[in-house]
């Protein structure tokens, strides 16, 4: 909960106050920010024993849980804007046809 | 950017597999909870100041909220069918997939709640989710719309994968695309934090 409060008021700060001229700066920041958090979690992983070990199973898990919810996104939207496309056309035909 | 990020994440096991101690480990896991809130409140500050965006918003269709809907509600369901197949619970899986290609705030935020093996995981598909989206998003505009399209880059389509879909697509796209990129972003440690919740 706490990060989450903590992400909420950088949008109003965004939002209400935040200069212009610090937006790089802000993206830099976070730049640094993920390259530090993504090396404290390398550090934590190359700790455990058997981490090489695990490393084939936790490479399959991965890919899985990458292509299976992408191809589910894509066919989702994909049927969504369709049936909207349709419906426009159907409304838009109606209206020429009156 | 990405080379950036492999690089940390090689630099990182290399000191933990041969030069940290175990308190120096442990160190590393204290600060970056407090990395973590320092880049919350950053990329706050980020979503907050698209002011054109939340106008434009007003002034476009319905698809500009379908795509992101479908982005979040598509993902999740594709986690759940996965943890039919994976080492993961059901919860688990659930939170890895709505992480939606943001692999740095997915690994850590997962690491935080369900320990490290999550967090690899969480990191990795998430990373090859960027990756594969890069080979997959031509492939989606020829055979199903761009819309599809931008979907698969998830919350990535607002800066990485967005000079691919502007290749493939159109000018109109752009638009879809960034505010995909910002709401499914904006979503991301909230829906983490819910599945979270929900799973214990």
């Amino acid at each position: 909960m706490l990060i989450l409060g903590i992400f909420a008021v950088g949008i109003l700060v965004g939002y209400r106050w935040f200069p212009e001229k610090l937006k790089r700066p802000n993206s830099v920041l976070q730049l640094l920010c993920i390259a530090a958090l993504v090396f404290c979690m390398g550090a934590m992983l190359g700790r455990r024993e058997n981490f090489f070990e695990e490393l084939g199973r936790l490479g399959l898990d991965s890919l899985l849980l990458a292509v299976i919810p992408m191809a589910c996104s894509a066919l989702l939207v994909f049927a969504a804007t369709k049936w909207w496309g349709k419906r426009n056309k159907k409304q838009a035909d109606g209206e020429e046809k009156s | 950017m990405t080379i950036l990020i492999l690089i940390a994440l090689a630099a990182g096991i290399f000191c933990g597999r041969f030069l940290f101690s175990a308190q120096a480990a442990a160190l590393a896991g204290d600060l970056s909870d407090w990395i973590l809130m320092l880049l919350m409140f950053s990329v706050g500050v980020s979503v907050g100041t698209n002011k054109d965006l939340f106008r434009r918003l007003r002034r476009m269709d319905l698809r500009v909220w379908m795509v992101p809907a479908g982005v979040i509600l598509g993902s999740m369901a594709g986690g759940a069918l996965c943890s039919l197949f994976v080492s993961l619970g059901f919860w688990e899986s659930v939170g890895v997939s709505a992480g939606m290609g943001w692999y740095s705030l997915c690994g850590v935020m997962l690491s935080d709640f369900y320990g490290a093996d999550v967090g690899a995981v969480a990191f990795l598909s998430n990373l090859l989710r960027e990756i594969l989206s890069f080979l997959t998003i031509p492939l989606a505009v020829r055979w199903l719309n761009p819309y599809a399209a931008i979907s698969l880059a998830g919350a990535t389509s607002e800066d990485t994968t967005l000079p691919v879909l502007i290749r493939h697509t159109s000018a109109e796209m752009v638009v879809y695309s960034v505010v995909n990129g910002v709401l499914t972003s904006a979503a991301i440690p909230v829906l983490l934090r819910l599945i979270y919740d929900m799973g214990r």
